[in-house]
């Protein structure tokens, strides 16, 4: 599904490059669960943003289901969005102005799906995840694991194949963090969705099928997880 | 999708209330000054634009060299009917004056402005009187109409259309005149007139060398004006060598064609003073309007940052960022949309208001065809001034950069906001200055010294003429009894902005226009001028009624004289002896200069006098009124039973009457400029110190004083509002150049303006930036960083 081949990242800072990334190579193949880890400061976000497209690596090769990424042109890469990828955040990144039903609801606007669809869409979601009651609140007026289950609720909705999660536990006590790795696993195993998530916790990692270990933006260890 | 968007964007206009409403606030206080002003232009650019031949009327006028004029004689009307196949209609007019009572069983009125025109100038100017315009029979008949004030007051309770007879002049003159009906002037017309008087020809036995009339003429459609101009100077001049007129002056003389469109507001014969008022008017309208929009501009991309955030999750969501941007110039359409309807809600409400300052029957009903189009079109053309770059520059967030937090969209586009804070605080600054300037200018107007004293001094109405000083002399044996009463004169104008008359005058041999004031004993005396050289006119001296003359000092310059007491002045077939010179005095206000001016008892090309004036003991001033009413058929017995007067003083205040209306109009404008501008300026920082709130708290928590943190939020405004400053003074000194030379006396532009401008600028912007820092500054360091 993803394929890098020596994917380079830099800043230049008064003529000084800072690499964020170096060399990265991998692949990553449908149903996989990959966590990537590291210090603060590795790089594993940036490596996130350049899976998700948000970012262009300076050198390197970047397929996504078999097409070169430095050649989409930008309606493309929308059209992927829409249809392909979902993102999780670490800080939820829910719009402030819509109510939960309205934020889930959101993607399938996009992706043009019909009223009477994106009602039903919706409402499935939120019996799935069990905040029917909280639909017409504002994200201001949730918990954090509450928000990050609406955050993870949109980033579902749209049914994509990826789901790329910026340390989507970073901000929430343990039992909501665990809560929220659960339902990863079950979406991994029971709807084959492929899922990347950065993460600090080992016990968060231990969720996944692999691991990433990132250090200075070199992948120093590829493991796979045993189970 | 429209709907959601619709809903965030109410969502956030709630949520920012504050800002909001500044926004809207401002930006509708602007727009309902904007169509309160249209209105106004419009109005002021379309009189007479109801008449249906609008585009094909001109007015015949003459360029003198020194001066032009609309005053035709009234041959040239026939000779134009018989020689120019191209012209439909000509028609002439001449006003009357002439102050006359007429008088019914049921009253009486005063009729000042009476227009005696042709039958064929009704026509041009589409005139209606009661009962459809008819042609008068013959050559002496003349059509009668009066204004319905008037028709109301002499026959209270006519009901048919029959023509009705009044007494004219006064009971015991007994002259009896019929009334056809009423008319009424459309007050949107050049053509003014309390009644009007119709007939078939007028001037029949006035040739070439009268020119007291006004010839207009309709042409057909398509005609080449430059063509007749010249055609129409040709027959002028071959009229008047044959009746072997001011030959020596024909060279240079011409004849010229002045559009009725132009007649208001910039006629050839006058100046173009209103017409720059009017555009000014209109450009300061729109300097408010873009003050407003900078504002929106600025305080919609200072709030960016909170938008950020959205931009960034819907465009990982899958959003085209066209999709962005419309949605953004969607959320300021209906701001722009809510602001207008609070606009026309203001403009109706300040309405009367304008009305009232500048006399003119606005209304938002009567402007609605034009601002059926207008306001829309004005709709969208400042939202896309204050939508545009805004929606740009927010759909264009990067969404890597958005969500990795700890964004601040206010780096990448400050220095386009400060741009344009600076440009509005320029525009500030602009009408402080403003402000300041015409103020001194007014002040001037009001204590510069005129030249007479126009004080205590009372202007009798009077419909009996005194050319004659021996006739006059029996008026003021009497009126000089009564107590209180310093002198008498009589003159053809009073100063005040008449018009006097001008004629062509000889010294040495240098021929020179002057203009022409018939007067009486003590006319100097009685308005205070001052004596240069000579002296005034004396009974003791005999021929002082027959041939003296008094010029005044322009006039003196114009002929080079240095000494001219003793010399003779020729004019009017008459040699006059120049016994003095007075000081100029500012007849004509501050905006004319002085012109060269002969004074006489004695002219045979003269006006008729039937302006009295009295300088009467202020102390006794009410008893000698009381005295004058009580006695005045009396004392003139010919002028008919009412004695009815003016102040000089008032007479002379309506010279400054426009000016006075322009400073009203400057200082509201002004204030609004500089409201809109602090309300931008509060809102931006506010969001600044808001954005800046952690900031603010680190460095509390460093150990910064208060002062400190307040002296660094106001020095970043400080140094724009400098820049301002220096940006707006050359742009002062030019706008207020060229203002003040529209008047011939004025105020000498000084630093003062300029500094106190800056001064108070800077005043305002501290105080308003530190309302909004203090709050900031005095939050508790602790409760702000735990919330980040
Ligand atoms: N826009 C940027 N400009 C310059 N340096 C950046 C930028 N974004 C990230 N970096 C740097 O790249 C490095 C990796 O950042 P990031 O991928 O966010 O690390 P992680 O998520 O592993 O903590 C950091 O040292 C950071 O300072
Ligand atoms: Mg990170």
């Amino acid at each position: 599904m993803i394929t890098l081949s020596n994917i380079e990242k830099y800043y230049s800072n008064k003529g000084i490059k800072n690499y964020v990334l170096r060399h990265v190579t991998t692949q990553i193949h449908p149903g996989e669960f990959v966590s990537i880890m590291g210090p603060s400061g590795a790089g594993k976000s940036t490596l996130l943003n350049v899976l998700g497209m948000l970012e262009q690596p300076t050198y390197g090769k970047y397929e996504f289901m078999g097409e070169d990424v430095s050649l989409l042109k930008e309606s493309k890469r929308i059209e992927l969005y829409r249809h392909h990828i979902g993102f999780v955040f670490q800080a939820y990144h829910l719009i402030d102005e819509m109510t939960v039903a309205e934020n889930i609801e959101a993607p399938l606007l996009y992706k043009k799906v019909g009223g009477a669809e994106r009602k039903s869409r919706v409402a499935d979601i939120l019996d799935r995840f069990n905040i029917v009651a909280k639909k017409d609140l504002f994200p201001n007026q949730l918990s954090g694991g509450q928000q990050q289950l609406v955050g993870i609720a949109r980033a579902l909705v749209a049914q994509p194949s990826i789901i790329l999660a910026d340390e989507p536990t970073g901000n929430l006590q343990s039992t909501q963090a665990l809560q929220i790795m659960d339902l990863f696993k079950k979406l991994n195993q029971e709807e084959g969705i492929t899922i990347i998530q950065v993460t600090h916790s080992e016990v968060n990692a231990t969720y996944g099928s692999r691991i990433l270990h990132l250090l200075d933006g070199v992948i120093k260890e590829d493991e796979a997880v045993l189970t | 999708m429209f709907k959601l968007n619709l809903k965030i964007a109410l969502r956030n206009l709630k949520r920012n209330f504050v800002i909001s409403m500044i926004n809207i606030g401002g930006l509708s206080i602007a727009l309902a000054a904007f169509i309160l002003i249209v209105l106004y232009v419009n109005y002021e650019t379309s009189y007479d634009k109801h008449n249906p031949n609008y585009e094909n009327i001109y007015i015949v006028g003459r360029d003198l060299k020194d001066f032009k004029t609309n005053f035709t004689p009234p041959p040239l009307a026939e000779i134009i009917e018989q020689n120019c196949p191209e012209v439909a209609l000509v028609g002439k007019m001449t006003p009357s004056n002439l102050e006359f009572p007429l008088i019914s069983d049921a009253g009486r009125i005063y009729i000042k402005n009476t227009m005696v025109m042709n039958f064929n100038a009704a026509k041009i100017f589409d005139l209606h009187p009661q009962g459809g315009l008819k042609q008068p029979q013959g050559e002496i008949e003349r059509l009668y109409y009066l204004n319905e004030a008037s028709m109301r007051t002499l026959f209270p309770n006519k009901k048919d259309s029959m023509p009705e007879l009044v007494l004219m002049g006064g009971k015991t003159l007994g002259l009896t005149a019929p009334i056809q009906g009423k008319i009424v002037p459309n007050p949107h017309s050049n053509l003014q007139f309390d009644g009007v008087a119709i007939g078939n020809n007028l001037g029949v036995a006035e040739g070439f060398g009268f020119p007291n009339y006004y010839t207009y003429i309709q042409v057909k459609p398509g005609t080449d004006i430059k063509a007749l101009e010249a055609k129409i100077d040709r027959l002028m001049k071959a009229g008047m060598i044959k009746e072997k007129i001011d030959m020596g002056s024909l060279k240079n003389e011409r004849v010229f064609l002045d559009p009725l469109a132009n007649l208001h507001l910039k006629p050839q014969a006058g100046n173009d003073t209103n017409y720059k008022v009017v555009m000014a008017l209109f450009i300061l309208s729109m300097l408010i309007v873009v003050i407003a929009c900078i504002n929106f501009t600025n305080l919609t991309i200072a709030q960016a940052n909170k938008r950020a955030k959205e931009v960034g999750i819907k465009k990982v969501l899958g959003s085209y960022r066209q999709l962005l941007t419309m949605q953004f110039i969607t959320e300021i359409l209906i701001q722009c949309v809510l602001s207008m309807l609070l606009a026309l809600m203001l403009a109706e409400l300040f309405m009367p208001t304008f009305n009232n300052l500048f006399e003119v029957p606005l209304s938002l009903a009567a402007g609605a065809e034009e601002l059926y189009w207008m306001l829309p079109l004005i709709l969208l053309i400042v939202t896309f001034i204050a939508g545009v770059y805004p929606a740009l520059i927010l759909s264009g967030f990067k969404p890597a950069l958005v969500l990795k937090g700890n964004f601040e969209a206010g780096l990448q586009t400050s220095w386009i906001r400060k741009g344009l804070l600076v440009v509005q605080f320029s525009i500030a600054v602009i009408f402080i200055a403003g402000i300041l300037i015409v103020n001194r200018q007014v002040e001037y107007l009001h204590t510069e010294d005129t030249g007479f004293e126009a004080n205590q001094v009372l202007v009798i109405k009077n419909q009996m003429m005194y050319n004659k000083p021996e006739v006059f002399a029996t008026f003021r044996d009497k009126v000089m009894k009564i107590n209180g009463v310093k002198s008498a004169t009589v003159a053809n104008v009073v100063p005040g902005g008449e018009q006097t008359g001008s004629n062509g005058y000889t010294v040495e041999g240098r021929e020179a226009l002057l203009d022409f004031i018939d007067v009486d004993y003590d006319y100097f005396e009685t308005l205070g001028i001052k004596l240069k050289s000579g002296r005034t006119f004396s009974k003791e001296f005999k021929s002082d009624t027959l041939n003296a003359a008094i010029i005044n000092e322009t006039a003196a310059a114009k002929y080079g004289l240095l000494d001219p007491v003793g010399k003779t002045i020729r004019g009017c077939n008459i040699d006059y002896k120049i016994i003095g010179v007075i000081k100029d005095f500012k007849s004509q206000g501050f905006e004319a200069a002085v012109q060269p001016t002969i004074y006489a008892m004695k002219n045979p090309c003269g006006n008729p006098r039937l302006s009295i004036m009295l300088k009467v003991d202020a102390a006794q001033m009410s008893a000698v009124l009381a005295a004058l009413k009580a006695q005045w058929s009396g004392i003139n017995r010919l002028d008919g039973e009412d004695f009815r007067y003016d102040f000089l003083d008032d007479l002379y205040g309506r010279l400054f009457k426009k000016q006075e209306q322009l400073k009203a109009v400057f200082f509201t404008a002004s204030m609004l400029t500089v409201f809109i501008a602090v309300l931008g300026l509060f809102a931006f920082a506010k969001i600044m110190t808001s954005n800046r709130r952690k900031e603010i708290a680190v460095r509390k928590v460093l150990g910064a004083s208060d002062f400190q943190v307040l002296k660094l939020l106001n020095s970043s405004f400080l140094w724009m509002l400098l820049i301002a400053n220096v940006l707006a003074w050359p742009l002062v000194y030019l706008l207020a150049r060229t203002w003040l030379d529209t008047f011939a006396y004025r105020v000498e532009l000084s630093v003062v303006p300029f500094a106190l401008a800056g001064v108070i600028s800077l005043l305002l912007a501290v105080i308003t930036v530190s309302l909004q820092a203090t709050k900031a500054v005095q939050a508790n360091p602790a409760a702000v960083l735990k919330h980040e």
